[in-house]
């Protein structure tokens, strides 16, 4: 029975630890200590038998999602920011630069191109040019 | 409604648990149970063991290691000297906010 329930706690902590991917290695072991600890001072001080008693236990703690998102949300943030600050600064004014360059150039590449393509005879003397250069040298 | 609450409980429930360890140490186990009893403060209990270690790494809680009379170790955890000043400053601001809050929404004594 004893080993029945260790089985149960220890699927769950299981649980628990594969959905803290991601987090910083001694926090996530920090937390599943703390959520060792609290299940054993449960047991203790509440005089858990059964495993129903025990699962009530688990239930009240909360599902390995809930509990995950919870440390996701605590430890997440103040991870990730400070690296990204620093990329930002460096390299977002420079894309954002080379942009407005690309799309300034086309944009005159257009307009040069509309405006001096307008005034010219047209696109029919244009094409019977190539069309026969091309026919003869298949 | 759900969404309201863990709003709501965003920012606030820190400053629970620091007031929870102002007078006297309390282990984990302890302060969890208590937030059980406020079905307001915390979804589940689980939550609140992510919240504690945060609080101990920014240093407003430290805790400890005891054994304990009857039954396994328990980690202690104390209000530090910096978590008492978040938690003064908190109460100051606290109580203008939620007057600004009550005169706005209307939930004043007032109103």
């Amino acid at each position: 029975m004893n080993t029945k329930n260790t089985d149960v706690v220890a699927e769950y902590l299981h649980e628990v630890d594969v959905r803290l991917a991601g987090l910083p290695v001694l926090q996530r072991r920090e937390l599943l200590a703390d959520l060792a600890a609290h299940i054993a001072s449960e047991r203790a001080e509440r005089n858990i038998q059964t495993e129903g008693e025990l699962i009530e236990v688990l239930e009240r703690l909360g599902s390995p999602d809930v509990v995950a998102a919870a440390a996701h949300e605590e430890f997440g943030p103040a991870v990730a920011p400070p690296s990204a600050k620093k990329r930002i600064p460096w390299y977002w004014p420079a894309a954002a630069i080379a942009t407005v360059v690309v799309v300034l150039f086309l944009c005159a590449g257009a307009f040069f191109w509309s405006s001096s393509s307008g005034p010219e005879p047209s696109i029919e003397q244009v094409t019977p040019v190539p069309a026969p250069s091309m026919a003869p040298s298949r | 409604m759900a969404e309201l609450a863990t709003s709501l409980r965003r920012g606030t429930l820190e400053f629970c648990v620091l007031a929870m360890v102002e007078h006297e140490d309390r282990y984990g186990t302890e302060i969890v149970r208590r937030f059980g009893e406020e079905p307001n403060l915390a979804a589940s209990e689980g939550t609140i063991y992510p919240l504690l270690s945060r609080l101990r790494r920014v240093g407003w809680l430290d805790s400890k290691w005891a054994e304990s009379p009857s039954g396994p170790p328990r980690r202690y955890y104390a209000l530090t000297g910096d978590g008492r000043s978040a938690l003064a400053h908190f109460r100051t601001e606290w109580v203008s906010f939620r007057q600004t809050v009550d005169r706005l929404v209307g939930t004043g004594e007032a109103a």
